[in-house]
């Protein structure tokens, strides 16, 4: 994708959100916050999955986002606190990304269901600094106004588009998608297969971190089971993955069909049983669309492009 | 902490180990053969469970007689999912697969939920056997039975994999798909046959969670996550790993929810810190094939 899909990507995703920031429809605010914090959350996933590490642990970033940012505001402040919140969220990450660092695949696909759990357990046994099963009251984002919250969001959004830019440009993009396919190729063609698969950790840590430490602040109150459940870990990947992985549209656009379906979902079926239809159309996305939306758009441009080129084809051979 | 209450979470904690063997073993086979991480396999046990609870409730049918049932009925399900939809993610990535096995996973307990509500409820069976007097120390006959009954699951699925045809041909397509299919070995048959074969323990762990716990529409996923971790523990695709792991967790499971306040609030917490630690010191498991997956 060149540069200027990207741009195009980011002043769609700000001028979209920012309308309905400023259109002032509760409900639709509270939708579009929805879904720019889960837009968030599977780039970081994608982000990591790109150098081949398919993780169900981004839970833990997302709540170690919200905790961090939620004990640490107020001892320094929003800006400092939220600093030190993601910084920890990086701490965190490179720490498992070396003690995941080993594990092939499968292995490390299963390994990661613990992070979110781990840290459950973690919280549970401290109540002294994290306040245990009881949970934590961070201070409301933007003294609690839900357009600018969505404003707010919405320019962290943007800031994860252009780090997943980044790391789809030439500076990053074949090492990463090299470790993916051949680690031992990667390594042997001189590309420094530990310190980039533990930098990507990082990064996708804190991209996740700026997620938890959004929600968190929502409605000022956090507590384990909400922030920690594996719910945020599945989250990304099928956003991702029914989006288009390996892109920066992908995620975006996954995160806001699944998250409309949802919508649609509860207010239809509704009762507690709703979600039957995410597994539904988790399901036939993909059978159908095994490369998400964004791949099969790309499908579809092809198509339509090569039908167009055919008849000028036949036009010049008929001229010769 | 007196000797006997030790000897009483222990034995107990045993008992569960069965209960988990029999779950682990059946996935660990699926996986093993498949590379498929299949979160379904919970809501096989999950539906195995209240199959055998309404055989029960509604028709008085002996829990005995459940478990068979329930295991051939989800096994016949579980050929339906691998050939309507599952053979058709075979080929694609493996991330696509766990999130088809997921999607399948959200689908099964959401339908459950709506048609048997979210509620625990509890099976009220007999004690199918004589409780067992140990000293000052209790067995309930339901747990023995959960212990024996999975106990021979284990030894089912093991006979099927090391000293049958199939079993030979299960261990070639898990070792190298693509050389199985070469040698004239029908690959997807396998696939499917490996997947049935789980869905059948599936089933009849299902029965045997209905007799020890509550049957509710997420108790599949509970215990499949501390399948995941049994049968990493053990090396994914190492049916005795299996059993080991699942008597490493069941055991610390048992004695941190006896011994350490509020340590019953752990939950899954325990089996990931303990895989965790194993995964630090071995990559592939206790029991697992180096540099295979």
């Amino acid at each position: 994708m060149s540069a200027r899909y990207s741009l195009l990507t980011y002043i769609a995703v700000a001028v979209g959100l920012g309308a309905i920031a400023l259109a002032g429809n509760a409900f639709l605010i509270q939708a579009a916050i929805g879904v720019a914090i889960s837009a968030i959350l599977a780039l970081s996933w994608d982000i990591l999955s790109r150098t081949g590490q398919v993780s169900l642990g981004q839970s833990a970033f997302f709540g170690i986002g919200a905790y961090g940012s939620g004990l640490l505001t107020p001892q320094f402040g929003v800006v400092l606190g939220w600093v030190a919140g993601i910084l920890l969220c990086a701490v965190a990450a490179i720490l498992i990304g070396l003690v995941t660092l080993r594990l092939r695949r499968l292995y490390f696909t299963i390994a990661t269901l613990s992070f979110g759990l781990s840290m459950q357990v973690l919280i549970l046994v401290t109540p002294g600094i994290t306040g245990g099963s009881t949970g934590i009251m961070p201070p409301v984002l933007m003294g609690g106004s839900p357009p600018a919250q969505l404003l707010l969001i919405t320019g962290f959004l943007v800031v994860a588009a252009i780090v997943s830019d980044i790391f789809l440009s030439d500076r990053f993009r074949p090492a990463f998608f090299m470790i993916r396919s051949n680690p031992a190729l990667a390594a042997s063609s001189g590309v420094p297969v530990v310190a980039t698969k533990i930098m990507a950790f990082a990064v996708s840590g804190m991209v996740a971190g700026v997620a938890g430490a959004c929600y968190g602040g929502l409605y000022g109150y956090v507590i384990p089971e909400d922030v920690f459940t594996p719910n945020w870990s599945i989250l990304p990947l099928a956003v991702s993955i029914l989006g288009g992985m390996d892109t920066t549209l992908g995620p975006i656009l996954g995160a806001l069909v699944l998250r409309f379906l949802e919508e649609i979902a509860r207010h239809y079926v509704g009762g507690v049983g709703y979600q039957v239809v995410y597994g539904a159309v988790i399901i036939l996305f993909i059978v159908i669309l095994p490369r998400g939306l964004v791949g099969g758009l790309r499908q579809l441009l092809r198509k339509l492009a090569r039908r167009d080129a055919v008849p000028a084809r036949s036009r010049s051979e008929a001229k010769a | 902490m007196t000797l006997a209450s030790v000897a009483q979470a222990v034995l107990l904690s045993l008992t569960v180990a069965g209960l988990y063997a029999a779950i682990a073993a059946g996935l660990t086979l699926t996986v093993g053969v498949t590379r498929i991480i299949n979160f379904a396999h919970g809501e096989f046990v999950m539906l195995g469970a209240f199959l055998t609870y309404f055989l029960f409730n509604q028709h008085g049918v002996s829990p005995w007689i459940g478990m068979v049932v329930s295991g051939v009925v989800i096994g016949l399900f579980s050929a339906l999912v691998y050939r309507v939809f599952l053979a058709r993610v075979l080929k694609h990535d493996e991330h696509n697969q766990l999130l088809a096995t997921l999607g399948l996973s959200i689908l099964l307990v959401n339908i459950a939920i709506i048609l048997w509500s979210p509620d625990p409820r509890v099976m009220q069976a007999p004690q199918l056997l004589p409780a067992l007097q140990l000293g000052g120390v209790t067995v309930p006959g339901n747990n023995l039975v959960v212990a024996g009954v999975g106990g021979l699951l284990f030894l089912a699925l093991q006979y099927i994999m090391r000293h049958t045809r199939y079993g030979t041909q299960m261990r070639f397509a898990s070792d190298d798909a693509e050389l199985a299919m070469h040698c004239g070995i029908n690959v997807d048959r396998i696939f499917e046959l490996s997947f049935v074969i789980g869905g059948v323990a599936a089933g009849v762990a299902g029965g045997l969670v209905a007799l020890i716990l509550y049957v509710h529409p997420v108790v599949g996923l509970d215990l499949v996550i501390r399948a995941f971790a049994i049968i990493t523990l053990g090396g994914l695709g190492n049916i005795p790993g299996a059993l080991i792991g699942a008597a490493i967790l069941a055991l610390a499971e048992g004695l941190t929810s006896t011994f350490v306040p509020h340590g019953g609030s752990f939950g899954y917490g325990i089996a990931f810190l303990l895989l965790l630690l194993v995964l630090v010191i071995w990559p592939n498991g206790l029991f697992g094939k180096q540099a295979h997956s």
